[in-house]
């Protein structure tokens, strides 16, 4: 008996229990389940494999066409397709498949862009064993929507549905799996919940069938969105044994030659084991453990964080290769041998101003992106070039222009600045949003860079200026408001600028692109990890394949890394530094995943050598605070984003922050019950 | 592997911006109190071996953050959790009010097997401050809101000062190994808690 059955089982074995709002409260459920029922019962379709036996026999109970992903944030951009329910082995599955070519109901020219994130969202058979919760929205105006959360924590990008259909879609579920509304939320329906007697007392029996209802499942394959029937069904078997092992793993692993990141994987494989031979004596070499898991065995000592002395090493071998390899066209060389360019000299002053015509325009942003990218910018110049960087000045704008806007901004900041100056103690008395948001930034600002001498001390008027800066913005962008990790972003921009208006304009200009960390669906955190996990499965196989069998696909273990761009694992001067490269957008606007993978790559060796469980591993991160080589992590950034390149940028879907959000009536943030 | 498992005892500190949690975390396990902690980012633990009746135990102790945009997150850190704490700040009215919707997005997220009886210890911080004068939470107050949700056990601490927090988190250690399956481990029914009655602020630990 599969899980489906045992749910089944349990369903009808089960009185009504008063306490739990279930579905049986709404009587449109009920007729909803009946129509559903009917339509569907019929309705019994061999999987798609020829040749399939009956073990690949497959149920349909519920299908639903324009089932639309918007997959930028806030986007016109949609990708149409068909929402499946479907019973295999008596275990219920949810697939979502997107229409082929012309299904797109993108009205514009990112149709194209759009079509190549198309595959991204497959869904070929998520087992609702993995699913924790489902949560419906039905907003008064606009489209219907599920988002679906995973017991992992991962949740996949909101289902619209264009032909209704929500109804029947929960109505069915019903009908198959163990689900609940939640007591506090009635649009959350929680599957596989054990707080029903019935179903806990099953569990406890530990009937083989019951265990795929269990969440115990979810600890294997919760990302499971390119994964096949059949691959799903191997792994919920392998998930009974204790362990399965890498070779275990890797012989359930079928190349496809149908799909593209698998393809890359292997690409990338053999490009490393390449560049692996030709750095064999060097202790750094950061892609040799791609080889294989011997690798990791053969070097577990010696390898880690001796920087310097690897670093010489390195450098010796890549010096003399430096100018002849990096800028061979890559149709010319089928196998490119990459490494990242060594660290350059920061802008000066003189180069300045070879940039710049006389009027002060920028001649050629491309080239003075690169040079900030390889080198940084020396401290003096910081305050004129952030601006630029951060897009508050237009690069083919003159002196005059910038001097005009400049005046111009500080009079518009004054006047935002004045609409909560204004708010008098009795005014505030009756407006708990401004006291409590107030409260919020009053309590971070204080501690924000502190042991930074520009901040230090009591009295200190910069923390105040931190504080009027931020409770500005959250008047100028009332719906994304204030959020933890905005103090972080603006205390080194208020460091540089050290004027009040013209760092509010630069932070606002950043959270343009990274508002969307904080916004209140997590939308933009999920969106960037969730790109994160693609890029380690192409650029580092084994390690995904490892993260994958410990249950840390979710890769919540570097959301600090993400949600602040490594302000807390770097000096403040380091970040300046590293800010600056990330803001030049150079190789790719999402350089600092590539980071991620490069700082996670560079650990592997102890992360799988160690056997790090989630916990281990997140503690493991938080405490490589300071301790990162942030010159060579720049450096394997690089190689592994040119490496990667256009499957690379493929993973990340548009959006994605800090990619430029694309602008909706609708407003850019999501607006919920939250005060603050 | 199943004997490692039953000595480590996971605790979630859960509570409002800003209310001590980090800081309450670290003067149990560092004996440090620091003004400037920063704003905790995602989430973070120390562990401490514990003793408790001759058993020797390894707390792991979560911090979290505490802005409700990021509550999110708690289904991966909650998990097997084995007690939660919950943390106000007894000068700020908000933060009491605000302990039941901790409680219930916790149980939701971590979804415990027996969530009516699953642990909860509550901690009201920061009473050094201002000598007491500018607290806006009476401990009669907080200890009927203990009273009924099935009793939980309070604590008023002074991170700062280091006041009651020992005690706190003993009670919170033994409400932990509680909720531990007791397999074939032999467990009293009743313990005898030497600390509570040491502090005065306590209202003693139900265990």
């Amino acid at each position: 008996m599969r899980g489906g059955d045992a749910a089944a089982a349990a369903e009808e074995g089960s009185p009504r229990s008063p306490d739990l709002h279930d579905l049986s409260d709404d009587s449109d459920y009920a007729a909803a389940a009946v129509a559903t029922a009917s339509d569907h019962t019929a309705m019994r379709t061999d999987s798609a494999d020829a040749g399939s036996d009956e073990t690949a026999r497959i149920d349909v109970v519920y299908e639903k066409e324009r089932v639309t992903i918007h997959p930028t944030q806030y986007g016109s951009a949609r990708i149409s397709g068909k929402l499946r329910l479907f019973l295999q082995q008596g275990s219920l599955f949810l697939s979502w498949e997107p229409n082929e070519g012309g299904g797109s109901l993108s009205t514009s020219s990112v149709t194209v862009e759009i079509d190549k994130y198309r595959n991204l969202y497959t869904i070929k058979a998520l087992p609702l064993s993995d699913v924790r919760f489902i949560r419906r929205h039905t907003p008064t105006f606009g489209l219907d929507y599920i988002i679906i959360v995973l017991s992992s924590g991962l949740a996949f990008p909101p289902f619209y549905f264009y032909n209704g259909g929500i109804r029947e879609l929960f109505a069915t579920l019903k009908q198959h799996v163990f689900i609940i509304r939640s007591d506090d939320d009635p649009n959350v329906f929680l599957v596989n919940d054990f707080q029903d007697p019935l179903q806990k007392s099953l569990s406890s029996l530990e009937l083989p069938g019951v265990a795929s209802v269990a969440n115990a499942m979810s600890r294997q394959n919760s990302l499971s969105f390119t994964g096949s029937v059949d691959e799903t069904r191997h792994a919920d078997d392998g998930s009974h044994g204790a362990a399965s092992s890498m070779s275990q793993y890797s012989s359930k692993q079928k190349p496809k030659s149908n799909d593209p990141g698998r393809d890359l994987s292997i690409q990338v494989l053999e490009k490393f084991s390449l560049v692996t031979k030709f750095a064999r004596d060097t202790t750094s070499s950061l892609f040799r453990d791609n080889i294989g898991s011997q690798a990791y065995r053969r070097q577990q000592h010696g390898y880690v964080l001796d920087n310097k002395a690897s670093d010489k090493q390195k450098n010796q071998y890549i010096t003399p290769e430096k100018d002849s390899i990096p800028s061979a066209p890559v149709e010319s060389d089928p196998i490119p041998l990459v490494w990242g360019k060594q660290r350059d000299r920061p802008l000066s002053d003189e180069e300045w101003t070879t940039f710049l015509d006389p009027e002060g325009r920028v001649m050629d942003s491309k080239a003075l992106r690169k040079k900030v990218f390889y080198g940084g910018i020396d401290h003096v110049l910081r305050k004129e070039v952030w601006k630029f960087l951060l897009g508050y000045h237009e690069y083919d704008s003159t002196y005059a222009e910038r001097e005009y806007l400049t005046a111009m901004k500080r009079a518009e900041y004054e006047a935002i600045k004045s609409q909560w100056k204004s708010i008098s103690a009795t005014q505030a008395k009756r407006f708990t949003k401004f006291r409590e948001r107030k409260g919020l930034i009053d309590k971070d600002v204080v501690r924000t860079d502190r042991s930074v001498p520009y901040y230090e001390g009591d009295e200190n008027q910069n923390v105040v200026i931190l504080r009027d800066i931020l409770l500005t913005y959250s008047f100028y962008n009332f719906d994304l408001g204030y959020c933890q990790g905005m103090s972080d972003f603006l205390a080194p921009i208020l460091y540089i600028m050290e004027d009040e208006s013209e760092s509010f304009w630069c932070f606002a200009c950043l959270m343009e692109r990274l508002g969307a960390n904080f916004n209140r669906d997590q939308n933009g955190m999920h969106a960037q990890l969730l790109a994160l996990s693609k890029l380690v499965e192409i650029l580092d196989p084994p390690l995904h394949n490892y993260f994958r069998q410990n249950d840390c696909l979710n890769y919540f273990f570097c959301f600090r890394w993400v949600l602040i761009q490594f302000k807390r694992e770097f000096s403040f001067e380091q970040i300046l530094l590293l800010w600056e490269v990330l803001w030049t957008h150079y190789l790719s606007e999402h350089f600092h995943l590539y980071l991620c993978v490069a700082i996670l790559k560079r650990y592997r060796q102890r992360i799988i050598g160690e056997q790090m469980d989630f916990d281990t591993l997140l503690k493991f991160i938080n405490e490589l605070s300071g301790q990162i080589n942030l010159d060579r992590a720049i450096q394997d950034a690089e190689a592994l984003c040119t490496i990667a390149g256009e499957n690379g940028a493929s993973c990340i879907p548009p959006g994605t922050p800090p990619s430029m959000p694309i602008e909706t009536d609708g407003g850019l943030y999501v607006q919920q019950d939250e005060v603050l | 592997m199943a004997s490692r498992r039953r000595m480590l005892l996971k605790v979630i500190i859960l509570g409002d911006s800003g209310v001590g949690k980090t800081s309450l975390m670290n003067q149990y396990v560092n004996n440090k109190f620091s003004n400037q902690y920063k704003a905790t980012i995602g989430a973070d633990f120390l562990t401490k071996e514990v003793q408790i009746d001759d058993r020797l135990f390894t707390l792991q102790i979560w911090d979290t953050a505490g802005q409700e945009r990021f509550q999110s997150l708690g289904v991966a850190f909650y998990r097997g959790a084995d007690c939660c704490v919950l943390v106000y700040d007894v000068n700020v009215t908000k933060s009491f009010e605000r302990l039941n919707n901790w409680r219930e997005e916790f149980l939701i997220q971590a979804s415990p097997s027996d969530p009516e009886n699953f642990p909860f210890v509550v901690l009201g911080n920061k009473i050094d401050v201002d000598g007491g004068n500018s607290r806006t939470v009476s401990e009669k107050k907080a200890k009927a809101w203990c009273a009924s949700k099935g009793n939980i056990p309070y604590f008023e601490t002074s991170a700062k000062e280091g006041f009651n927090v020992e005690a706190a988190f003993e009670c919170i250690a033994r409400n932990a190994i509680k909720n531990e399956p007791e397999d074939d481990t032999y467990l009293p029914d009743t313990i005898d808690v030497g600390g509570a009655g040491r502090q005065q602020r306590s209202s003693g630990c139900e265990c």
